[in-house]
């Protein structure tokens, strides 16, 4: 909200500087986000009189003027009518600069000079009036500079009202924070109504139908207005407060919900069919045109108030076109009313709406200053626009809108909460100065009322934290609790997300964090079939845009977007991983399922400086990560399985991993197709892995210490040529299968295709011989070794390579 | 005689000192030892010399051929070492190439902040906890105070599932599904991804979040302020001046925004913290008694306090980065950088 300073010091007096002003309301909650200064748009502007307006000899447009600052006389020609001798006009000197930059010269204008320029209102951006010269008030001193004749400079603080201070949108809100934090007074404007003689109620009437909606409507009625521009001070507190000025009539009502915090509306009383207000709610899709000049669509339960025959206003939100003040309205109905926030938080949201009037509706606005307002605004209409107030006001009460009283306050909890004794005295004087009305009841306790603008005060934390608000947060002495000493451990998944973070940056990868929602296309790209589970998106009913929409089902997307864009950027070398979590839609419950996920990516050149490997990335860098991690975490038993493919990886070249028959991820290269899809030219290497999966082995597994052997080990080779399907790891399970004590392991050591092999390959695979109590004999050896190999043989078919 | 062996020496030496290969030095070695060599040569002439000169000269002639082995020895032994040396040194490489290890990677600038303030307050004697990023309108709002047509609700502009489901907007929710089954005393700590409708210099649609939330008996707005000071000089240093304002959340009361003395300027007023001085780091404040309701906690007998931070608001201060968008971009340059 922004606060004219100017303004506020109409109803209370400020004695502190502006900053010291700024941080004590920052530090009793209100915070002050920036202080403005409003200067004029103009400099070497005086005051003036005409004292003389001849005719130009050779323009019969213009006018010759002699004008005088007091001090000097000067010849100015002018081109508007509405001057005459003795008027008190603004004067632009030579020298002065005007809005827009301009710098005022001495001049010839058809053949007479000119010495400076007389000033409209739009010339010196004042007001909007173009249409002549600006008249000032007879009494200013000649030659005062017009800046503080009119006393334009001002003072504008931003201030973040929260959304529970709805007391705090007004000026008199604030003023009343102000005078609380130091001491004053405050000086609320005073009304006076002088009323015809004629009487509202026989001319117009209300009728509420829903009260629910509407509790309170208040009217009253002023005639033989003259609608024209609100005088230049009004004019300039609305604008110092963000608003623009636009007739006398409208201008009052803005500025009364400025300065009251009550919202209110003028109807042209002409269009008021019937004489009647009756408020209602909408039916399903009526159509109504408001103050905006839009067709609206209306949704049902919208308040509506209506004269005898149709709607004219959007109850609370805004009014409508069809009986808006016009600039020949001479009679008004001005209405005053209470609507129920969330009602009027409703509709302006499904209307989209967000209006300065919906705005103090929805956050509550003080039951007991509808009539205040009311009798405010007719006061300020019947002396700007010279209008005359009808006798009395229409006051349609139907349900009382209830008001906090008597809250308990306990001392005692007081200091249970804020961890610190504030004396009686204290509480009582802080509370009081925010005009709360205390009665004691037995010792330590009060019965506190808040006054009724505090819409926002119900209960005695309510009270607590204006005490404690008011006290001074800086003033409660820190302490630190009393609780139990013990440290606490991450939660398994979070300890496995950490290892996995460590192992992975250390083995080159870096850490990327992607939205969780993306193109809906990407099951698509993905070439994911109609029943993957991964069709199963969760989407956005509101999102920032239809590519990011779709809560992703797997991350693998996310990082071929990451690989793609960094590409473009010139880094073709990427190991890239992230954690995070997938979205899957689920039938059966209201939320979705989330699976914490972990993902990777390889691409490029090993290193980015390769002079010494110039080696790319492939499938088994890529799975060497994979298998680290799983090692670190001690999980042993995964297996690789080819036959589960990814519809978006290399059939040949990618494989579903197992954990006891679970699949918990794949790991493969991107498929050809999909690479053409995204407009990729690399190869790229992905996994991605379910760490929920893990997390339920990894939560087991306890290490237990296993002896190692003081003998050596005995190491004997054979090379299999196995057919080409055949893969290295059937061959590893056949040998193990065996169970044979004294091997203690295999390996591969080399794979191999080409001379000397007919067909097939050959897998070459070094065994090694241990027993923990003893050395090994060859014979030992030979006999266990070769039970082994011819076992192998018989149950694959291999022949051996010699 | 003995002046002829005399020079023999003098001659042998400084044919020693000019040798420069392994051959020269046996040569040396057959010239002057051989069996034909210079020194036996001239002791075979030890007959005509007189008998009393004889012993002296067999000793001398002995002395010189120790001599003379032990230098031609050592030379060799040198001459060994340089050769092998010279090897080496022809097998020199550049030790200024970039070595060969796979770069490490790093961790994302966000989670390496995570990570900071996780273990302070697991230090604290915090638990890490954690809740679903969908939520529904119950835990996201409801329960925390913020009910439907309340224009709190404003705060948080928010992207919906259905009606009534929603990504969560803060890691709040979490507090209730803790709150639900865990009895107090309680201590924890939830750090998670969170949503809002939102994007420019200043917001991403994703962000994360920190909330932490104490309760037990006897937990006033004092210890609010001693844990938060004891976190918030950890993470900004020891001299870091702090101050505690009112301000408002719905599911606290009294609430309280902490600011940190700009780290920038240092409290002159800059265009990070907007000429204030100040910047705003948490939000915070007393559980309100309705949230303890919610989940059946005697506010009562129990009091507490919670806060809550963003995570990318720390990064970007502590690392003077500008943009919050920078952190989704993934661009490789910019996350080798921390």
């Amino acid at each position: 909200m922004l606060v004219s300073l100017k303004w506020l010091k109409d109803y209370v007096n400020i004695e502190l500087t502006t900053e010291d002003l700024a941080h004590r309301l920052t530090m009793s909650g209100l915070e002050v986000e920036e202080i403005k200064t409003v200067h004029p748009q103009f400099s070497g502007v005086v005051v003036a009189k005409i004292l003389s307006v001849k005719p130009h000899p050779s323009a019969e447009r213009l006018s010759l003027c002699t004008v005088s600052d007091g001090v000097q006389n000067y010849p100015v020609v002018c081109g508007a009518k509405n001057i005459s001798q003795g008027d008190i006009v603004p004067l632009a000197k030579v020298g002065a600069i005007i809005p827009g930059g301009y710098t005022i010269k001495s001049s010839l204008l058809r053949g007479e000079k000119s010495d400076g320029m007389i000033c409209s209102e739009a010339e010196l951006e004042i007001g909007d009036d173009k249409s002549g010269i600006m008249h000032l008030p007879a009494d200013l001193p000649l030659g005062l500079p017009l800046e503080k004749a009119l006393n334009i400079e001002d003072t504008v603080l931003d201030i973040n009202i929260t959304p529970n201070r709805s007391d705090c949108l007004s000026m008199i809100g604030i003023a009343r924070e102000v005078a609380a934090i130091t001491g004053k007074k405050i000086k609320f404007p005073t009304v006076k109504i002088k009323e015809s003689n004629e009487d509202i109620n026989s001319l117009a009437s209300v009728k509420i139908i829903d009260s629910d909606f509407c509790p309170r409507y208040t009217a009253r009625m002023i005639k033989s207005i003259k609608v024209g521009s609100s005088p230049v001070w009004m004019r300039a507190r609305l604008e110092a407060a963000g608003m623009r000025a636009i007739n006398n009539i409208v201008d009052v009502t803005n500025f009364v919900m400025l300065e009251m915090g009550q919202p209110l509306h003028a109807f042209d009383f002409r269009f008021l069919e019937k004489e009647k207000i009756i408020v209602r709610k909408s039916k399903e899709n009526e159509e109504f045109i408001s103050l905006d000049g839009k067709s609206r669509t209306l949704p049902a339960d919208t308040l509506l108030i209506c004269d005898g025959v149709k709607p004219v206003a959007i109850g609370g939100i805004m009014g409508g076109l069809n009986s808006e003040v016009k600039e020949d309205t001479q009679v008004v109905l001005l209405e005053s009313a209470y609507f129920s926030p969330s009602s009027i938080r409703r509709s302006a949201r499904k209307l989209a709406m967000p209006t300065d009037a919906a705005f103090r509706f929805e956050r509550g606005i003080d039951p007991e200053g509808v009539v205040k307002a009311l009798n405010r605004a007719a006061q300020l209409i019947s002396e700007i626009s010279g209008g005359t107030i009808y006798k009395n006001y229409i006051d349609e009460y139907p349900k009382k809108i209830p008001l906090t009283k008597d809250i308990p306050l306990r001392l005692d909890r007081i200091r249970q909460i804020i961890g610190t004794e504030i004396k009686a005295k204290d509480v009582t004087g802080i509370l009081r100065s925010i005009g709360m009305v205390l009665k004691q009841k037995g010792k330590g306790t009060y019965l506190v009322t808040p006054p009724s603008c505090r819409v926002d005060i119900s209960r005695e934390i309510d009270l607590i934290e204006e005490v404690i608000r008011l006290y001074g947060y800086d003033h409660v002495p820190v302490t630190l609790p009393i609780v139990d000493v013990k440290e606490m451990e991450l939660t398994p998944r979070l300890d496995m997300e950490e290892r996995i973070r460590q192992l992975l940056t250390g083995s080159g990868y870096t850490e990327i964090v992607n939205y969780s929602f993306g193109t809906p296309q990407a099951a698509d790209i993905l070439s994911l079939p109609e029943n993957d589970e991964r069709r199963k998106t969760v989407m956005i009913k509101n999102p920032l845009g239809e590519d990011l929409s779709a809560m992703r089902t797997t991350m693998i997307c996310g990082l071929l977007e990451t690989a793609k864009k960094n590409a473009n950027n010139g880094s073709f070398n990427l190991k890239l991983f992230e954690i995070g979590r997938v979205f899957i839609n689920s039938s059966k419950d209201e939320l979705p399922e989330e699976k914490n996920m972990v993902a990777g990516l390889l691409t490029g050149e090993i290193t980015d400086e390769f002079w010494c490997s110039g080696k790319t990335v492939d499938f088994y860098l890529l799975k060497g990560s994979l298998e680290n991690i799983l090692f670190d975490l001690k999980i042993n038993n995964c297996r690789y399985i080819a036959s589960s493919i990814e519809p978006f990886l290399h059939p040949g070249k990618s494989c579903g991993i197992y954990l006891n028959d679970k699949k918990i991820g794949f790991l493969g290269e991107i498929h050809p197709d999909v690479l053409e899809k995204i407009d990729f030219k690399n190869n790229l290497y992905i996994f991605e892995i379910n760490l929920d999966i893990l997390e339920e082995v990894y939560e087991k597994k306890k290490i237990s210490y296993r002896e190692i052997s003081k003998f050596p080990a005995v190491m004997r080779d054979a090379a299999f040529v196995i057919p080409d399907a055949m893969e290295a790891d059937q061959m590893i399970n056949i040998v193990l299968d065996q169970k044979e004590d004294l091997l203690e392991k295999v390996i591969i050591f080399d794979v191999y295709k080409g001379k000397g092999i007919v067909e097939g390959k050959s897998l070459g695979l070094r065994f090694f011989y241990r027993a923990p109590d003893r050395t090994l004999t060859d014979l030992e050896t030979n006999a266990v070794h070769d039970r082994i190999v011819q076992n192998t043989v018989n149950l694959t078919g291999a022949k051996i390579r010699t | 005689m003995i002046n002829e062996l005399k020079q023999l020496e003098i001659n042998a030496l400084a044919e020693l000192k000019t040798a420069k290969t392994e051959e020269h030095f046996s040569n040396i070695r057959t010239k002057y030892l051989g069996r034909k060599g210079l020194l036996t040569g001239l002791l075979r002439n030890i007959s005509q010399v007189p008998d009393v000169e004889k012993p002296l000269l067999g000793k001398l002639s002995n002395e010189l051929k120790n001599l003379l082995n032990a230098k031609i020895e050592e030379a060799l032994r040198q001459q060994a070492i340089r050769n092998k040396e010279d090897v080496l040194l022809k097998e020199k490489i550049d030790v200024t190439l970039p070595g060969n290890a796979i770069k490490c990677g790093r961790i994302h600038p966000v989670i390496q902040i995570r990570r900071e303030i996780c273990s302070i307050f697991v230090s604290f004697g915090f638990s890490v906890v954690e809740g679903p990023e969908i939520e529904l309108d119950y835990y996201n709002f409801e329960a925390l105070n913020i009910p439907q047509d309340h224009p709190a609700r404003d705060m948080q502009d928010t992207f919906y599932i259905s009606d009534n489901v929603v990504l969560r907007t803060h890691t709040s929710p979490v507090q209730i599904r803790i709150m639900e089954k865990v009895r107090p005393p309680l201590r924890i700590l939830s750090p998670g991804k969170v949503y809002r409708r939102d994007s420019d210099v200043s917001h991403t649609p994703m962000f994360h979040q920190i909330e932490g939330l104490l309760v037990d008996k006897g937990i006033s707005f004092g210890d609010l302020k001693g844990i938060l000071t004891a976190f918030l000089k950890k993470i900004f240093g020891e001299n870091t001046t702090l101050r505690f304002r009112p301000s408002f959340f719905p599911f606290t009361e009294p609430s309280a925004e902490v600011d940190i003395r700009c780290v920038i300027c240092g409290g002159n007023g800059c265009r990070v913290c907007k000429q204030s001085g100040w910047l705003e780091i948490l939000g915070s404040g007393m559980v309100d008694p309705s949230v303890f309701q919610n989940v059946n906690y005697d506010s009562e007998e129990y009091t507490g306090f919670a806060f809550g931070l963003g995570l990318e608001r720390i990064a970007m201060l502590k690392y003077g980065i500008s943009d919050i968008r920078l952190f989704f971009e993934n661009d490789i340059r910019f996350l080798k950088q921390f």
